[in-house]
């Protein structure tokens, strides 16, 4: 509805791109498409593996424009703010004028906006305008709502609506589409997901997050005192291969005194200080190596705990740094088992060595308050934990309810309105023009007109 | 992998006898529509009566059934018993449009939609076995989560089947033809609408769907979105429909252009349902059978 006959700037032109339904559905089919192909071409996966799936070319061609790892990619996340700007616009666009017409509704029911509504009628009745206009005010007010009466010269116009919401919404859905991608931002800038693989006994302070690249420090300890997996049983009685509850028994360590303590389950996580602890799945029988940490003054009783092999990634242990296991040999120089570990400090060059297990003192020639041994190489069963702190979660849940409420609203609400002009006529009598309108469902609205419109019509004198 | 702990019971009866019924109620729907005997669709109006009433004693056998073999829950947890309550919800959505409508010629495009459903359960949804459940199974959320879904999907259906009443329709009204099937039908304009309303319906239950699924893999995995496959079909879809009402309500898209979203909506929504969990891995897998 902008102004044809105005010449145009670059800026207006831009602006009107931006507010276009055109660029709305065409982002929208834009961002189905892309996901289609996200969902056919596997994400994330390693080039060896695409290599197997695809041709060399296409290999290049589909890496080099992100689609192995599409939702990270720079256009599909352009995608995203091109549609966020597309609503936020059209809302700048549009809100005034639905404001407008909430602030000022048109009261005055004049001749020629009664020829543009397609519900209108007409009759003449006996007696005076004043007394009409209270009997239809009273008249509205039960078969419809309470009008609001306007004094126009010798003629009264009686307005009445319902449903004003509905016009807002549409503003409250896109709203909540905002809404929903703040929280998602929140999340990622603020929040960390890891996973955790933490062995019976173990306690941990440390998360590795981003694929265990980065060490997160959750600021206390959680503890995995204990780890059962339940099976189904069939109808002898004999456990069968299905699983039917996998639990781990935590404990969260503040200062070195147990705080909390919650046996997790799927679906029923323990939350301790923002993070979630998420029963996710576990690992029997997988290598660890059982490691001894002591201070070099022997001011501090020994702590054990395990570094599993299986992960490879980085393990945060308190006044050490970050722990990785490089390599493990059975028989080491002739000393038994060794394990290969690089220790990294925080604003320290990273140390590689190795550690036999026959020599608990090989770590005290890195010189640091904290000395780390090899006890031994064992079968644990660890549970598998992920981890999560994301503060914009309730955003987005604040957003998802405004999503419903407003689709709800847009949907199934209309904004009803119905005018009566009374105007004086020859030989004590009144002329009488009754109208409707309504924003969406109109057949069911054309029905409830006529009923009212007929209510009136009929009232005696 | 063959479920351990598998029992099939009396329910499984009644869905075939549901499946039945559908089967029937198609051809007395097509007859009648071909006939043009009203009389016949009639039947058909309470064939569909019978199937809606034998799936819900079905759907109520099935769960208390799986109780009293220990693994009580409600019954919408795996492919087989997915397709049998979509099946159900196309059958009362139908039986709604119809009454609602005055017309009896929708059954005849709509109700085999859920025959198929059922023909679907019966040969592929994994021979009706009662399975328990695993535990990222095991949640409140799998209730609204899977009804929500549904009833949307169930409304996409409906849309669907009369967009291709439409096209025929609006085909012969453009045309000025004046005799065959098609005659029958309601005129394209009301068709249209309902190609809308079905689908005004069904967004915010498909939009609540996802969103419950979103809460429950929050509380199950700490991700509320992970861009998973079958994640990402249901926003497909998702989007689809968005730009479908888009089109309609700002732009005013109406007859063929909008059937045929609504046609291309209902086609993302079976692939979301169906072929996500037949082509492609992901944590629905499970579901899937």
């Amino acid at each position: 509805m902008v102004d044809e006959k105005r010449a145009q700037s670059p800026i207006d032109r831009a602006w009107e791109l931006l507010i276009s339904l055109k660029l709305a559905i065409t982002v929208l089919i834009l961002l189905a498409t892309a996901s289609i192909f996200g969902t056919i071409i596997e994400q994330n996966q390693s080039i060896e593996k695409y290599s197997q799936v695809y041709e060399d070319w296409l290999v290049k061609i589909l890496n080099s424009t992100g689609m192995f790892d599409m939702y990270h990619s720079l256009w599909f996340n352009g995608l995203l703010v091109l549609f966020t700007v597309n609503l936020t616009c059209c809302t700048i666009d549009r809100l005034p004028r639905v404001l407008k017409i909430v602030r000022n509704p048109k009261k005055i029911f004049d001749e020629q906006f009664e020829k543009s509504l397609s519900l209108a009628g007409k009759w003449r009745k006996k007696g005076s305008v004043s007394e009409w206009s209270a009997r239809y005010t009273g008249a509205l007010a039960s078969a419809f709502t309470a009008p609001v009466v306007t004094n126009d010269g010798e003629a009264v116009h009686l307005y009445a609506e319902k449903g004003i919401i509905s016009r807002f919404g549409v503003y409250i859905t896109h709203l909540s589409i905002i809404i929903i991608f703040l929280g998602a931002i929140i999340g990622n800038v603020i929040g960390y997901k890891g996973f955790l693989g933490l062995p019976i006994g173990d306690a941990a302070q440390f998360i590795p997050v981003r694929g265990g690249s980065d060490l997160k420090d959750v600021g206390f300890k959680v503890r995995c005192n204990n780890f059962w997996v339940e099976y189904y049983r069939d109808q002898f009685g004999n456990p069968t291969e299905q699983p039917k509850e996998y639990a781990s028994d935590l404990s969260i360590l503040e200062n070195g005194r147990e705080v909390v303590r919650k046996k997790i389950v799927v679906n029923d996580p323990l939350r301790y200080k923002g993070v979630w602890f998420y029963q996710s799945s576990y690992g029997q029988d997988k290598p660890s190596a059982r490691m001894l940490l002591r201070r070099a003054d022997g001011s501090m009783p020994p702590e054990t705990f395990h570094l599993l092999f299986t992960r490879g990634e980085a393990f945060g242990v308190p006044g050490m740094g970050i722990v990785r296991i490089l390599d493990f040999q059975d028989n080491f120089e002739g000393k038994g088992q060794a394990i290969q570990v690089q220790i990294e400090k925080p604003g320290q060059q990273s140390v590689t060595e190795w550690l036999p297990a026959a020599d608990p003192e090989a770590d005290r020639k890195r010189g640091d308050a904290f000395i780390v041994s090899l006890q031994g190489v064992e079968q644990v069963t660890f549970t598998g934990l992920q981890v999560a702190h994301d503060p914009g979660v309730n955003t987005v849940w604040l957003g998802c309810t405004l999503m419903v409420i407003g689709i709800m609203i847009a949907f199934f609400m209309s904004h009803q309105r119905v005018w009566v002009r009374i105007t004086p006529a020859p030989e004590g009598k009144v002329d009488v023009a009754v109208g409707g309108a309504a924003t969406r469902n109109r057949l069911a609205f054309e029905n409830k007109f006529e009923k009212i419109q007929g209510e009136l019509k009929e009232l005696q004198s | 992998m063959e479920p351990t702990v598998a029992n099939i019971g009396n329910n499984v009866y009644f869905f075939d006898f549901t499946m039945i019924l559908l089967g029937v109620a198609s051809v007395v729907y097509l007859v009648g529509l071909y006939g043009d005997k009203p009389s016949i669709s009639r039947g058909g109006t309470w064939i569909c009566i019978l199937a809606a009433i034998s799936s819900f004693v079905a759907l109520g056998l099935r769960w208390v059934e799986s109780y009293q073999m220990g693994i009580g829950r409600i019954p919408v947890t795996n492919l087989y018993e997915s397709l049998v309550f979509f099946a159900w919800a196309v059958v009362l959505f139908h039986l709604f449009v119809e009454r609602k409508y005055h017309s009896l010629v929708f059954g005849a495009f709509v109700i085999p939609i859920a025959f198929a459903t059922m023909v679907f359960a019966h040969f592929k949804g994994g021979g009706g076995a009662i399975t328990p459940l695993n535990p990222a199974l095991q949640s409140y959320w799998l209730h609204a989560h899977v009804i929500t879904c549904f009833i949307g999907y169930a409304a996409f259906a409906v849309s669907a089947g009369v967009a291709v009443m439409y096209l025929l329709k609006a085909k012969q009204e453009a045309e000025k033809r004046t005799s065959g099937v098609v005659t029958l039908f309601p005129a394209a304009k009301q068709l249209d609408e309902l190609v809308y309303k079905a689908i005004i319906w069904g967004f915010p239950f498909l939009t609540a769907g996802i969103i419950t699924g979103a809460a429950w893999a929050n509380y199950a995995w700490g991700t509320y979105w992970s861009w998973d496959p079958k994640e990402t079909w249901s926003l497909i879809v998702w989007l689809v429909y968005a730009a479908f009402l888009h089109a309609r309500v700002t732009r005013g898209w109406h007859g063929k252009r909008a059937a045929i979203l609504s046609i291309v909506g209902f086609l993302s929504t079976i692939m979301c349902y169906l072929g996500v969990n037949l082509f492609l891995a992901g944590l629905h897998s499970y579901g899937g059978g």
